[in-house]
């Protein structure tokens, strides 16, 4: 295409900019439709869900949140929406759309804040509070005001007093701080405190009351005219990153978290500390459990552990794609009775809650350990036992897939082979079986994968480490009565998840394109 | 059709009495040979779902616990329908059963559903191999082991100093939360529904990425809006993929309950039991001091009973019959 | 080998896809298989290879009842549209495959591989994947490897469809002379007729499962036995018109509204003992623009074909196909006359579809 062409280049989709009445009014319109939309979906979740939900007694906060969400993003939601429609209704008016954006930004949140000062919620919201200001001191928290007939003045608290535990949890500003606001309201919090050189115990009653956050308030002023001009000046292109990005902000900061714990001593949020709480503390300990030191156990045979792990997930690779493909080939190409109620009953099996089985298969497993041999490999307690269980919870989507798999070859290759004089046997594994190494290495990395994560049959089935596999033992560091030392369990977690990682960067495409294949032919 | 693949066998040739007498010896040895291929799968299925499923029908009519357990099933106490009347009457069954509901309506909706479709939609509209990149990370949840997945979960919602989301809160000058007992219901959601995004972006993406761009292109010439692009092609191209997507993952949402035992074990107080973690807990889990087995099984049932009926359901949705394309060799 | 087809059927759940069939090819006989798709031509081969199992009806290669018998104890060899080479094995290995599953030692299949592959003229590309072939390549592989264990009958499935045209002169040429010189009793299936005319000795033509006709290719071309043989060999196709017999003064006269012919053909009496309309047939190239002629029309369309013109003539509600010296420089618009050759016109029984001549 030539650049001569003056319709060519603008195309049909850019209009020329609309008049500014006509633009105003779309905009208007946008903004109403938007604010109307949250605003009744925030209501149907706050009074038909949630009222539905507490009647048959979901104890949940999920609607609540969802509509309080609805509330709370609808300023910036309409700021947003202001700023882009502006921008591409009004070329050339930089101006006019700035000055439209922040008196939009404005009035929403002014708006906002008006409802929350009539409603009592936001920043004009209850918080539990025992009604007195406090400071730290040296031996603990020293108070400094006590407001008239407040909870605490109502308690016999003093100002002077200084607090030193909630019990015998023993409190500095910060921890009181979070305790008063964490109780519920008429909760009652024992203050062991200080009184002239004496340790007394009071407790203290813990009230609601209402007051202004006039910070939320300002930050909330800031966070809107930021967004305004974030939003009218990001390049359109990138909106899909932005949002993508910020789905995602959990699973980064969760695996950021994992990889900073594993290299210091605390972590602070995903700030890492030493045992005094300031910045600092890094250190490779939290990998000692690599010669086999852990913690207070200081025995882990991590290697044996490493090696239950990939037993399990090699032996399972191996059978699933063993016996998948035998089957998948069976139900795919050749015709005989029963065929078409094998592969019903396969899509019934891929649907099936399998775990709900996990009491007779013990007995199964029981009943196979005594047979001799067979037993020793597949038994009770044993990787192969565990493996082989994993093997058939895997067997209707690897049937199913490999099945798809199959369907996909020619025809005319097979015949080729019975021709040629091959057996069904031998076109299977020296024709059609390596026509289908795409399929064979998805099936067998995602069933690796599931092999090597495994941690509820192992949980149920293996007993001791001499057989548990590694994300069973995550777990079993996480759950003991002892104090956690998370740092140690991120460290074991990411050494797990290495191979992962790295199986997954080499093999991304085909483990996207797993479910997609299975599906294929029916879509 | 199944007369079809009788009829071959045997009809072969009705004029010659020895012919059609070779024809079934060879029948039987072409069976032979199909049978022989699915024989390993059919010994596991036996093994692990059609025995144990037997088994738990059995002992949910047993009084199977602690106290009389025995792996010998000659010797356990059979009560007949016992363990489902008290199922019905359970104040806690009710609970755990609309809690079941509940759950799963709400990932499937906001995550298995709506947020892969808008994940699918964003990644389909930039560029192919920063949309690949960023279906990929989607795809960690799934491929994390559980164990570690929900570690880094409670991480980011535990109580000051150490947790994430209390770490911003604390930067922001705002008061602590206590996620976990407060928002436990929003944690368990959300903790599950970021797996689950994963298998509906993939269904969607594909399906998406399959529309003709003959029909994309003829829609840009006519100069249509992004937003009309999704509501008048993509949408209506998907309709059979979101069927798919919301059946399967019903059945699995149903079913899974892993992430569920390790974020929370069903509590604070049966506030986040689901149906398939009780069928877990009264059985295999230490409950009470005392294991189940008898009304664990019940639960059991009741579940492979509701996860059979909508495979069958989704089986007729998916129009099975379409899928089993008759094989073109017919000799063995 | 002689193959002897006894009421062959097979049908597929209620669809009838090969009806009755009964065959009787000679030994050493190149057989074509010709009709349109789905007509059942590929189910029949696929039958006498042992794919498929007849639903019904006898299949004996010499004296030989092989109805029970695996492909592989058939002794065929095969070429397919696809070629089917597998993908996996050089082309060296993909014609020894045969000769490795008979058992057959090393030193002997290297030295048979060798001679098939010399015939074939790809001694030189044995190493190669089929991915790095050209089609043709594949297709001389294919047929290595179907020959290579000498087998008593050779089937092909549409062979050169996958090939350019040129490709394709080529190969049909090729196959022919390697049939004749080795004596393999050989069954074609195509749909391409020139393909049959060309190759076959002798043609059977399938239509919905049915054979229509069983014939050299001569007798296929001059006497069609039935309406859809006369449509379906020839091309351009053949014309065709309804129209009323009689006798007049000047001998036997075909008329319908817009046209009149005179005829002299042999069987006179035939045609003109049928009561009733029928369909009358005229080859394009047995039709002549002649401006003296009575039979006017319009010409709607030329398409050159570089020796001939083709030109599509309306005369009233009847189209005609005929060919003309593109030296007349005919135009769309222009107005012809045609005179048809009275010794070449056919006839048939509009309600049978039977010719009335043969």
């Amino acid at each position: 295409m030539t650049v001569t062409d003056p319709t060519m280049v603008a195309g049909p989709r850019k209009a020329p900019p609309l008049a500014l009445g006509t633009a105003l009014w779309r905009l208007l319109r946008d903004i109403v439709l938007l604010a109307v939309a949250m605003l009744g979906v925030s209501w149907v979740f706050r009074e038909i869900l949630a009222n539905a939900t507490s009647a048959v007694n979901v104890e949940e906060s999920f609607t609540t949140v969802i509509a309080d969400t609805m509330i709370f993003t609808l300023p910036f939601a309409l700021v947003i929406v202001t700023a882009l429609r502006s921008r591409s209704l009004l070329k050339n008016r930089r101006g006019l759309i700035i000055g439209i954006t922040m008196l939009v930004a404005l009035a929403v949140q002014t708006i906002s804040v008006g409802q929350q000062a009539l409603t009592q919620t936001g920043a004009y919201g209850t918080q539990t509070s025992v009604q007195f200001t406090t400071e730290q001191a040296d031996e603990g928290v020293l108070v400094t005001a006590i407001e008239a007939g407040g909870a605490a003045e109502q308690a016999g608290i003093l100002v002077g007093d200084v607090i030193t535990a909630i019990r015998r949890d023993v409190v500095d500003k910060a921890a009181l701080d979070t305790a008063i606001l964490q109780s519920d309201d008429g909760a009652v919090l024992r203050f062991r405190l200080l009184r002239d050189g004496e340790e007394q115990q009071i407790p203290v009653t813990v009230t609601s009351i209402s007051g202004v956050n006039t910070t939320s308030i300002y930050m909330g002023y800031v966070a809107l005219f930021v967004t305004a001009i974030l939003a009218l000046a990001i390049p359109f292109g990138w909106i899909p990153y932005v949002l993508l990005i910020s789905f995602l902000m959990p699973l980064f900061l969760g695996y950021a978290w994992l990889i900073i714990a594993t290299f210091s001593q605390r972590t602070e949020g995903l700030l890492p500390v030493d045992t005094t709480g300031n910045f600092g503390g890094l250190t490779l300990d939290n990998w000692s459990f690599l010669s086999g030191q852990m913690g207070a156990r200081n025995q882990l045979d991590i290697w044996g552990v490493t090696l239950n792990s990939a037993m399990i997930a090699v032996v399972m690779t191996v059978i699933v794609l063993l016996v998948a493909s035998m089957a998948g080939y069976a139900l795919s190409r050749m015709n005989f009775p029963g065929r078409r109620g094998f592969l019903s009953m396969t899509l019934i099996l891929h649907s099936f809650p399998a775990v709900t089985l996990l009491i007779p298969i013990f007995i199964v497993l029981q009943n196979i350990g005594h047979i001799p041999l067979i037993g020793d490999l597949f038994g009770f307690n044993t990787i192969g036992g565990v493996a082989l269980i994993m093997v058939a919870f895997e067997l209707p989507l690897g049937i199913w897939l490999m099945k798809g798999f199959f369907d996909g070859i020619s025809w005319d290759m097979e015949r080729s082979a019975m021709i040629d004089g091959a057996t069904r046997w031998r076109t299977f594994f020296e024709i059609i079986l390596p026509q289908i190494r795409p399929g064979l290495l998805a099936l067998g990395i995602f069933s690796f994968l599931g092999g090597w994560n495994t941690y509820l049959i192992p949980a149920t089935f293996m007993v001791g480490t001499r057989t548990s596999n590694l994300p069973v033992l995550i777990r079993d560091l996480t759950g003991e009565m002892q104090p956690v030392n998370w740092n140690q369990v991120a460290a074991v977690g990411l050494y797990q998840l290495i191979p992962i990682l790295l199986l997954f960067v080499f093999a991304q495409e085909y483990l996207l394109n797993i479910y997609a294949g299975g599906t294929k032919g029916s879509s | 059709m199944a007369s079809q693949s009788n009829g071959g066998a045997v009809q072969a040739a009705p004029s010659d009495p020895t012919l059609n007498q070779r024809s079934r010896t060879r029948a039987l040895a072409a069976n032979l040979t199909a049978y022989s291929f699915l024989a390993p799968a059919g010994i596991l299925v036996i093994l692990f779902f059609f025995i144990p499923m037997l088994l738990v029908i059995l002992m949910s009519t047993t009084n199977l616990a602690t106290d009389n357990f025995t792996t010998n099933i000659a010797e356990w106490q059979y009560v007949g329908l016992r363990q489902y009347e008290t199922l019905v009457n359970d104040p806690f069954a009710s609970k755990v059963f609309f809690n079941t509901v509940f759950y799963v309506l709400c990932t499937l909706t906001f995550f298995n559903v709506t947020m892969a479709l808008i994940v699918s939609l964003l990644t389909v509209h930039i560029p192919r191999r920063s949309g690949f990149f960023f279906r990929a990370l989607w795809m960690l949840p799934r491929i994390t082991t559980s164990a570690i997945y929900i570690m880094m979960w409670e991480r980011i919602l535990a109580d000051v100093p150490f947790g994430i989301l209390n770490w911003f809160n604390e930067l922001l000058g705002q008061a602590p939360v206590n996620y976990a007992s407060d928002y436990t219901w929003v944690f368990v959601i959300v903790v599950n529904g970021f797996i689950g995004v994963s298998f509906g972006m993939i269904i969607f993406t594909s399906a998406i990425e399959s529309i003709p761009k003959d029909i994309m292109n003829a829609s840009l010439v006519d100069g249509s809006t992004l937003i009309q692009r999704i509501r008048h092609i993509i949408l209506p191209m998907l309709r059979w993929p979101l069927l798919f997507v919301i059946t399967y993952q019903t059945l699995s949402l149903l079913t899974s309950f892993e992430q569920i035992l390790l974020l929370t074990d069903g509590g604070p107080a049966n506030r986040t039991e689901v149906w398939a973690l009780a069928a877990y807990h009264r059985a295999l889990s230490n409950y009470y001091g005392n294991t189940q087995w008898g009304y664990g099984a019940a639960f059991s049932v009741v579940l492979v009973v509701i996860g059979v009926v909508l495979a069958v359901v989704y089986m007729r949705v998916f129009r099975f019959n379409e899928l089993v394309a008759e094989p073109k060799i017919e000799v063995l | 080998m002689q193959v002897d087809i006894q009421n062959l059927t097979k049908k597929f759940g209620n669809v009838v896809a090969v009806d009755s069939l009964n065959l009787d090819i000679k030994s050493g006989e190149f057989v074509a298989f010709l009709g349109p798709s789905g007509c059942g031509k590929t189910t029949t081969l696929l039958m006498v290879a042992g794919i498929y199992k007849p639903t019904d009806g006898i299949m004996r290669f010499g004296d030989v009842v092989v109805n029970q018998l695996q492909p592989r104890e058939r002794n065929i060899g095969m070429v397919f549209q696809s070629y089917a080479l597998y993908p996996h094995m050089t082309a060296y290995s993909n014609i020894a495959y045969p000769l490795k599953l008979k058992g057959i030692s090393k030193n002997e299949q290297n030295i048979r591989v060798q001679r098939v592959a010399d015939v074939m003229g790809i001694g030189h590309l044995l190493d190669r994947r089929p991915s790095q072939l050209s089609g043709g390549q594949q297709q001389r592989v294919a047929l290595g490897r179907a020959l290579v264990k000498e087998p008593d009958l050779l089937l092909f499935d549409e062979p050169l469809s996958n090939l350019d045209a040129r490709l394709r002169l080529t190969m049909r040429g090729e196959i022919k002379h390697l049939q004749r010189d080795l004596g393999i009793t050989s069954i074609y299936v195509t749909h391409d007729q020139i393909e049959a005319l060309t190759m076959a000795d002798r043609i059977a033509v399938m239509n919905q499962g049915k054979l229509e006709a069983f014939d050299t290719p001569e007798g296929l071309y001059e006497r069609p036995k039935t309406l859809f043989i006369a449509g379906f060999v020839g091309n351009p196709p053949m014309n065709f018109v309804d129209v009323e017999v009689s006798q007049n003064g000047a001998g036997p006269v075909a008329t319908n509204n817009d046209l009149k012919t005179h005829f002299t053909i042999d069987q006179v009496e035939k045609v003109l003992a049928h009561k009733g309309p029928v369909t009358m047939g005229i080859r394009p190239e047995d039709i002549v623009v002649d401006d003296g002629s009575d039979i006017r029309g319009e010409v709607y369309l030329v398409e050159p074909l570089g020796r001939d013109d083709l030109i599509d003539v309306r005369i009233g509600d009847t189209r005609m196909l005929a060919l003309s010296d593109p030296k007349l420089k005919i135009q769309p618009g222009d107005t012809v006359g045609l005179r048809f050759n009275p010794e070449r016109l056919q006839f048939y029984d509009p309600q049978t579809n039977q010719s009335l001549v043969w």
